[in-house]
């Protein structure tokens, strides 16, 4: 991670906070303190860690290739910013600990791939060279690949990515809701109203909430 | 290992188990029913999870331990099924449904006699095997107000006793009185779509749903939260059997519900008669429940399972088999999806119940000309979420992105940023018709975690007339896309080669036992004690959602039972 992305983290960060208090104010509940936030405190940055399954390797590739599935720009967080490593990560220690092997698998045909076409790691390749790579895949020409194939490898990462952005931040993803912000889905709201329904503008009546909130409120 | 005794034993306490347990035991009847799954209370579903619920499907059966297996063809090898469309709970598929409403129209119930009357015997493919219901919309509409006055649905009427109100569905058939709870809201991707199909000449209407618009019976209405097909309601506004018929039937005294209880067999004499079930419970024990009525209600998959499991030398094809049809005959809805975004404003699918809703009913069974068109039947047409739920993971993974932007990368994630509160999906929800090779049996190879064959599925839809209607009902879909003004306006890419959802048949009714397994009671034509409830016993399926037709039969089942069959047991007819 660069100084200047944990510059941008960190104002999102503060944003996140304001939006929670707000949450509070907004519910007619007591106003939380800022420290009582605990927005910030799941952060487990996995690039090139062990985690609770991948390897350093396989963390490394799994991220820069989610990151490809779903870059991060300037004002729209990738896969990085949501921690959907993280995510995979922690479902594959759990929930998905059937696909470990269908990962290992997965992981060791993709280096082998790489090694052969361009003898890095997945993780070491140029943008453009990942995104080769992730076509071959898909149009089945990497022939490292026998199971999973390489379509097969291709679509689970895509829809665990998705998962990763998209799923609530208690499973380890959509880190201070990047995935949320980035698509404008306000989360766990427990109300629309008849005026929200009819509205042909963006919903902005209250901040996201997440289960967490949800928890607290209740 | 237990044995207990009871009137009645109900395998399956779902959308229509439920309404049977509580109707028996409201006449005094001891009931007991088996449920596999668990039991939830509304307070569960406080945590609003589209990961949980939707994409990890928490209400469902888990194919891993309870696998269902699908091939295409009895030349294919049958793999297991990822998603299941049914309940895993006390309540059934009701806890977790978009609680879509129909009654089915009075066509629905003689597709056979209707066809060959209007197009000639020649319009029905001629390896079909279509026959008429053994009962009339007219006999059934008591219960379907029932139903809907008894759980809780809204709505609008399009036919008061004949008379066509614009505004409701005027092709449904006449009801006696309107819907105990007005419409639920229309929301935004509602009004755009009846602004686009009324210039196409069709007629929109509000979907009626089991959810409640106003507080009814205790029950506060809907909050609008869109955490709604998929999900269990967290308010308790969702008519699911789960919150109406369930404390009913407890209130009584009479009723004893068994959770985790896995029913393997069916225990008959051998002789016209069965006399209770054996189940396992969630410890492994071995149990069984002695009774004088059994009452099958579980999904239609374990309907035929079960009774190929039970079977005995007097029934070797399986139990209450003499007719050799149970297991056949199974139809599914196919649904040709089209994907609809608009620039200039936002719709935001994601507030409000999401399935279907906002309807046409104009090119669904026989409310238009099929002359020249190479089908019969048609399809209800929907504006809904773009899967069963309506988040950013049901339209990351449910909504294919439109032809030549990628499914990755900086361009899918500039498509779903800028479109995902801006888009809408249609579904024409497409009627199939019956075939004998369309069948459920019992898989040589897989088996579920109590180690019984899983049941299998052998479906498609490839026959020309089948793809003819789907194909028709997609072009009519993409033109509604254009004509709600949407800037894009793209299909999902649906070819044969799926299992469909919806399953319906295998055990169905008919006036004849040569050729179906139960009859309009769902009571089994070779042993007068041995009832069946729910989709299974469909002859024929319509466009529109099974639930309320079924409920509806449930509960002229229970009326027959409690009114005829208790008093002198024996076949109804």
């Amino acid at each position: 991670m660069t100084s200047k992305h944990n510059e941008s983290r960190r104002a999102f960060l503060v944003s996140t906070v304001a939006g929670a208090g707000a949450v509070a104010a907004g519910a007619g509940l007591a106003q939380t303190t800022p420290q009582a936030e605990p927005a910030a405190d799941h952060t487990h940055d996995n690039g090139g860690k062990l985690g609770a399954f991948l390897n350093q390797d396989d963390s490394a590739a799994i991220e820069a290739f989610t990151e490809r599935l779903m870059p991060g720009a300037p004002g729209k967080p990738g896969a990085r910013d949501a921690g959907v490593l993280n995510y995979i990560d922690l479902a594959l220690a759990g929930a998905y600990a059937e696909l470990q092997d269908f990962y290992r698998r997965g992981c060791a045909a993709l280096a082998d791939h790489c090694r052969k076409t361009y003898s890095k790691s997945f993780a070491q390749l140029t943008a453009a060279e990942q995104d080769a790579v992730i076509t071959a895949m898909i149009e089945g020409k990497a022939s490292s690949f026998t199971w999973p194939t390489s379509q097969a490898f291709f679509n689970t990462l895509r829809t665990h990515t998705m998962e990763g952005m998209f799923a609530d931040p208690v499973y380890g993803g959509n880190k201070d809701f990047a995935g949320w912000r980035l698509v404008g889905f306000p989360g766990a709201q427990p109300v629309f109203t008849e005026a929200d329904m009819a509205s042909r503008e963006a919903f902005t009546r209250g901040p996201i909430l997440g289960l967490q909130a949800q928890a607290r409120r209740s | 290992m237990a044995t207990e005794k009871a009137d009645v034993v109900i395998v399956g306490v779902g959308g229509t188990g439920g309404i049977l347990a509580a109707e028996l035991s409201k006449a005094g009847m001891k009931v007991i029913g088996l449920e596999r799954g668990p039991r939830h209370k509304t307070s569960d579903f406080a945590g609003q999870d589209e990961l949980r619920y939707f994409q990890r499907q928490d209400l469902r059966p888990n194919p891993k331990r309870q696998p269902v297996t699908w091939r295409p063809n009895a030349n294919a090898r049958a793999v297991p099924m990822a998603p299941l469309n049914y309940g895993n709970q006390v309540g059934g598929g009701t806890v977790h449904y978009g609680a879509v409403s129909w009654r089915f129209h009075e066509s629905d119930f003689r597709v056979r006699s209707q066809t060959i009357e209007r197009y000639g015997a020649a319009a029905i493919p001629e390896d079909c095997s279509v026959i008429d219901w053994p009962l009339s919309y007219a006999e059934l509409e008591p219960f379907y107000d029932r139903a809907e006055y008894d759980l809780g649905v809204s709505g609008k009427a399009g036919n008061l006793q004949g008379h066509k109100i614009e505004g409701g569905n005027i092709f449904e058939a006449p009801r006696q009185r309107e819907f105990p709870l007005p419409p639920l809201f229309v929301d935004n991707s509602a009004r755009i779509f009846e602004e686009g199909v009324k210039r196409l000449g069709y007629h929109p209407f509000p979907t009626p749903r089991a959810i409640l618009s106003e507080p009814y019976q205790g029950r506060p209405g809907c909050a609008y939260c869109g955490f709604c097909s998929t999900h269990g309601c967290h308010v308790g506004a969702k008519s699911s059997v789960l919150v109406t018929k369930i404390p009913e039937a407890e209130a009584t005294g009479n009723f004893k519900l068994v959770t985790g209880a896995m029913c393997y067999r069916i225990h008959s004499d051998n002789g016209g008669r069965v006399s209770g079930v054996s189940y396992y419970g969630p410890d492994n024990s071995d149990n069984t429940v002695e009774a004088e009525l059994v009452i099958l209600s579980p999904f239609i998959y374990d309907v035929v399972r079960l009774l190929l499991l039970s079977k005995t030398s007097k029934f070797p094809e399986g139990l209450a088999n003499s007719s050799g049809h149970l297991g056949r005959h199974v139809m599914t809805h196919i649904g040709g999806r089209v994907f609809v975004a608009f620039d200039d404003r936002y719709v935001n699918m994601f507030m409000g119940p999401t399935a279907q809703k906002h309807t046409i009913d104009d090119l669904n069974g026989d409310n238009f000309d099929h002359g020249g068109l190479g089908f019969i039947l048609g399809a209800q047409i929907s504006v809904q979420g773009p899967g069963f739920d309506a988040g950013p993971i049901a339209a990351s993974v449910g909504m294919p992105p439109p032809r030549g932007i990628p499914n990755w990368g900086a361009p899918y994630r500039e498509f779903i940023a800028k479109y995902f509160a801006r888009h809408a999906a249609l579904n024409a929800q497409t009627d199939n018709l019956p075939f004998a090779d369309q069948m459920i049996d019992l898989d040589p190879d897989v088996r579920d975690v109590w180690g019984l064959p899983a049941p299998r599925l052998t479906y498609d839809w490839r026959r020309p007339s089948e793809r003819a209607r789907v194909e028709y009902m997609l072009r009519k879909t993409e033109e509604i896309g254009r004509a709600m003004g949407a800037s894009h306006v793209w299909r999902a890419n649906e070819r044969p080669g799926s299992p469909g959802g919806h399953h319906q048949g295998g055990a169905r009714m008919g006036s004849d036992p040569k050729n179906s397994v139960v009859n309009r009671y769902g009571q089994s034509w070779d042993i007068h004690n041995l009832f069946i409830a729910g989709g299974s016993t469909h002859p024929t399926i319509s466009g529109f959602n099974p639930t309320l037709t079924m409920q509806a039969l449930a509960y002229m089942t229970a009326d027959a039972i409690v009114n005829r069959y208790k008093k002198r047991p024996g076949p109804l007819v």
